[in-house]
């Protein structure tokens, strides 16, 4: 518990959150606590998001136009807010993944094993 | 946009109620599934608020990041940013002093009440050989002050120089005469004592005067007592009654007001200045309707007859106040509107230049996901803060730009003058016109600065693009070619004109001549008698004054702003041209060789031509050659026409004098000249030609005091400054429109320079090609000179056709010198092209010492 909190602090440094965020729409239209509890079950209960970090998020996202937000009725009959990606959020999804790739590969380049590897 | 407070909390709440829904169906009793879901979620409060902020503080944060990047690359590129930073304040400070001045002088609205419902009712006859304020006769103004219903509550004024003699020294003042409704129909009243009455005009009642707050505070030390006491003005106690509150001086810098009082005999008229009110319900030309309908001459009226042309006219107070001071503001704007237009386009050449060198790093962003629209928008916030810093060092610019402007002024020209000065709408224009013009210089570099293909700059190949560049640039150019050279034209014709003015021959010689106007009050000098003997008097102390070589006097002199016109009759059989009019100045014995007008036949008076002896008059050679074309003119008789048939007293032609300049149209005027000895005149004009090198005015302000000290000196200067008073206002427009074309011929200059340079090092590669395929040094210097060719002679066309089209607005201030002159036109063309041509050439002479090693090494 204490572990996962302290990851999730780590990835709210950069703008990973959004790209999570979007990931997670990409599957369909989900409630703030429903997209909290995929990104818990996707990563494997290893990262937990701070509800303070999620719900300005997903404002953020909404006024940039990457995903949209509209009030609908839940399974159990409650009234939530449902957000959804856009074309919009689409690309951005699409450009922020493959920042990430191109990062993620730097980074294991730079944490490798020193044992060198031919390029 | 963002959602409100509640629905942030519902949100919430759903989040609440779905957790404990889910741990509920986990199977843990309620309290513990809420207990749970609170502490996995945090601080209610606090995430609402850290959401709602999220929602507005979004576009905050771009703006906050815009402008810290932009200030990040602004101090990267130091160089650039004097260069842009200083053009920019030059240009928008130019702006705002010229918009502190036209705000002032012809937006702000006058200090009176409800100002924009006063109108002027005016009917002046127009085939007279000088133009009349817009007034109505004073019969016309009683008829029509009692019959108008279109205008109403009309008032009436003049405005006269009278002599406040006591206490003090005596000084002349402007005075405003006016009617008893003045202060009621402007809707401002005395902040001490009265207004006038209906009383105070009747002729025989106390005479009573107003102060202005500024003659109140400097003459008589605001002292609240001065009420009831009298001040002896023209020679005559009046009391005092009332104060007017600061900063009033309607009209025309009136320092006092006294009632105004209208001619009682039928055969003498005077004009005045006609203000009424306009109701809500009237029009202006319904009002001019009526009073045309009023005012026109119907037969048996003599002017009817004699075919006078009258206008009449229903203008705006302030359209009459501003009067002819419109137009030279006008022009003014718009020159520095348009140094303002060259600032910018010589700031988006160097933005363009400087985004081809950002080429990479536009690239780099583009490629890690910044958008076009915000890369343009971020290019945009940096020159929107150009634009401000520009203006904020403009406003400094400014401040110093109205003082100068001021300085050079000729005061009593500029309506509202003292009006002027630096205020919110000033720095609410200046801040308006830097972000609009951030916008302008900014949008052509922004929008080609987010067109970059990331492939393309991050590619090798970047260097070698210039397309469409370069064509924006050469287009920027040649705009700034222009707009320099439709300034340069309207400067030229101004200085044109002007040496035109100083070259011209006035038909005097008076340089050195000191002049002193002296006003004889009709109290003290009731009759002729009294005032030749003062006359004489005077003469002969001035003839005493050490070093004064030449002395006479003249009741009205050139260059003075006053005459006396009047029509000539002629005995035998030549008939003077209808509408014949001539001046008619009385003037003592060697009056013209103190003034240097040349004898041309006859002789000059002396003092036996005075009073009982035969009538005499001197004329001038347009009169001679008007009236007696074949014939000598020494000999005629001519008499002054009384408008009336029956006897005339003729008086003898004895001789012919040069014509002369008399005002500031600097026509030559046709002229009859008086003996003084045989004339009346309370208005005298002392001339005095020193011996070189003798000051002599103060020997001649101790003269007149010494033959009366009640009388004061109306004016005291050199015919030299007169002259230069007369032609103070185009002398004015000529520095402003020089400065601001030599602004504009500079930024042109470096506009010019910078692109051509900027293009050699473009074109390293391709020169250094060149050269080593065996272009000699000459072919490359004609190249990049026949480059800057193009450019300036395209320039110059465009601007041509714009000079042409626009200096038709300086036509009121040419002298002699044809709005379209040919030969300045051609003057400033070659001037901005052999201008433009130089800034071509050091880039040009670089591109000659082109190795071709280093250029083939240059990537």
């Amino acid at each position: 518990m204490t572990d996962a909190r302290a990851l999730s602090r780590i990835e709210l440094l950069q703008g990973t959150l959004d790209l999570i965020i979007l990931q997670t729409l990409r599957w369909g239209p989900r409630h703030g606590y429903g997209i909290a509890q995929m990104i818990r079950s996707s990563s494997a209960d290893v990262l937990q998001v701070d509800t303070g970090s999620l719900y300005p998020a997903l404002h953020r996202l909404e006024r940039k136009g990457w995903i949209a937000a509209s009030w609908s009725t839940s399974e159990n009959n409650q009234r939530v807010r449902v957000y959804t990606l856009t074309a919009k959020g689409g690309k951005q999804l699409e450009r922020e993944r493959s920042q990430w790739e191109q990062l993620s590969r730097a980074m294991g380049a730079i944490l490798a094993p020193p044992a060198r590897s031919e390029p | 946009m963002t959602p409100p407070d509640d629905e942030i909390r519902e949100e919430i709440e759903a989040h609440l109620r779905l957790a404990i829904t889910e741990k509920m169906a986990r199977g843990a009793s309620r309290e513990d599934a809420e207990r749970a879901a609170r502490q996995e979620f945090g601080n209610v409060t606090h995430v609402a608020e850290v959401t709602r902020e999220a929602g507005y503080s979004l576009w905050l944060e771009r703006l906050s990041q815009d402008l810290r990047y932009g200030w990040r690359a602004l101090r990267r590129t130091p160089a650039f940013t004097t260069v842009a930073v200083a053009t920019l304040a030059l240009a928008i400070g130019a702006n705002s002093a010229v918009f502190t001045v036209v705000n002032s002088v012809l937006l702000a609205p006058l200090p009176f009440r409800d100002p924009g419902s006063l109108y002027v009712a005016s009917f002046i006859p127009t085939n007279i050989p000088f133009e009349l304020p817009p007034s109505l006769d004073d019969k016309v103004y009683v008829d029509y002050r009692r019959r108008a219903t279109r205008l109403t509550t009309i008032t009436g004024y003049q405005q006269q120089d009278v002599t406040l003699s006591n206490p003090g020294e005596a000084t002349r003042l402007p005075c405003g005469l006016i009617a008893a409704t003045f202060f009621d129909v402007l809707g401002v009243q005395p902040v001490l004592g009265r207004g006038f009455t209906a009383d105070d005009e009747h002729p025989g009642s106390q005479a009573v005067v107003i102060l202005s707050d500024h003659l109140w505070r400097t003459r008589f030390g605001a002292d609240r007592g001065i009420l009831g006491k009298a001040i002896t003005i023209d020679g005559v106690p009046q009391v005092v009654v009332g104060v007017m509150p600061p900063g009033f001086d309607f009209p025309d810098a009136s320092e006092l007001w006294s009632p105004l009082s209208l001619p009682t005999s039928p055969n003498i008229s005077t004009f005045l200045s006609v203000v009424g009110r306009l109701p809500a319900d009237a029009t202006p030309a319904q009002a001019l309707a009526e009073l045309e309908a009023i005012a026109q001459p119907k037969p048996p009226d003599p002017r009817a007859r004699r075919g006078d042309r009258f206008a009449a006219r229903v203008i705006p107070l302030k359209d009459a106040v501003i009067g002819s001071g419109r137009t030279p503001l006008l022009v003014f704007a718009g020159a520095v509107g348009f140094v303002l237009l060259i600032a910018c386009a010589n700031v988006a050449n160097l933005l363009l230049i400087r985004s081809a060198t950002r080429r990479h790093e536009m690239a780099v962003r583009v490629a890690l996901g910044a958008s076009r629209s915000r890369i343009a928008r971020q290019l945009l916030t940096e020159s929107v803060m150009l634009a401000l810093m520009g203006g904020a060092a403009g406003s400094f610019v400014a401040i110093g730009g109205v003082r100068a402007l001021l300085a050079i002024a000729p005061l009593d020209r500029i309506p509202r003058v003292d009006e002027v000065h630096v205020n919110g709408w000033v720095l609410a224009f200046t801040l308006a016109v830097s972000v609009v013009t951030g916008i302008l210089f900014g949008l052509a570099p922004a929008r080609s600065g987010a067109r970059h293909e990331p492939q393309e700059a991050l590619g090798q190949g970047a260097r070698l693009v210039s397309g469409p560049h370069q064509r924006l640039r050469s287009v920027l150019v040649t705009g700034e070619i222009a707009l320099a050279l439709i300034l340069l034209t309207g400067a030229g014709l101004m200085i044109k004109s002007f040496v035109r003015m100083r070259m011209l021959d006035t038909g005097y010689n008076a340089s050195g001549v000191v002049a002193m106007s002296v006003e004889l009050p009709s109290t003290a000098y009731p009759d002729s008698t009294r005032q030749r003997a003062f006359h004489a008097q005077l003469l002969d102390r001035l003839a005493h004054i050490p070093g004064a070589s030449e002395v006479a006097a003249a009741s009205f002199r050139p260059m003075s702003q006053v005459g006396v016109m009047g029509s000539l009759v002629v005995d035998g059989p030549v008939k003077p041209p209808d509408q014949y009019s001539v001046d008619k100045p009385v003037v003592s014995t060697g009056y013209f060789t103190t003034m240097g007008i040349r004898i041309l036949a006859g002789r000059d008076f002396t003092p036996a031509d005075r009073a009982g002896a035969p009538g005499v008059v001197i004329v001038s050679e347009a009169v001679a050659h008007q009236l007696w074309p074949s014939e000598d003119a020494v000999g005629k008789r001519v008499a002054e026409g009384t408008g009336r048939p029956g006897p005339v007293k003729w008086l003898t032609v004895i001789g012919v004098v040069s014509d002369i300049v008399q005002d500031g149209s600097l026509d030559r005027h046709s002229t009859v000249y008086f003996p003084y000895l045989q004339t009346a005149t309370r208005w005298m004009t002392f001339v005095v030609r020193p011996a070189s090198g003798v000051k002599v005015a103060s020997a001649m302000r101790a003269a007149l005091r010494e033959v009366d000290p009640a009388v004061p000196a109306q004016s005291l200067e050199t015919m030299d400054q007169s002259m230069m008073e007369n032609i103070a206002e185009p002398v004015f427009q000529m520095r402003v429109l020089a400065t601001f074309a030599l602004l504009a011929l500079l930024l042109a200059v470096i506009g010019t320079y910078g692109v051509l340079a900027y293009d050699i090092t473009e074109r390293t590669r391709e020169i250094g090609l060149r050269l080593a395929l065996g272009a000699t040094p000459g072919t490359v210097l004609r190249m990049v000179l026949g480059r800057t060719a193009v450019l300036a002679l395209l320039g110059a066309g465009i601007g041509m056709a714009g000079a042409l089209a626009l200096t038709r607005l300086l036509s009121k201030s040419l002298f002699e010198v044809r709005p379209n002159d040919p030969s300045t036109l051609i003057g400033v063309s070659v001037v901005l092209f052999l201008a433009a041509l130089a800034a071509g050439y050091l880039p040009a002479r670089r591109a000659t010492r082109i190795s071709a090693m280093t250029a083939l090494l240059h990537d």
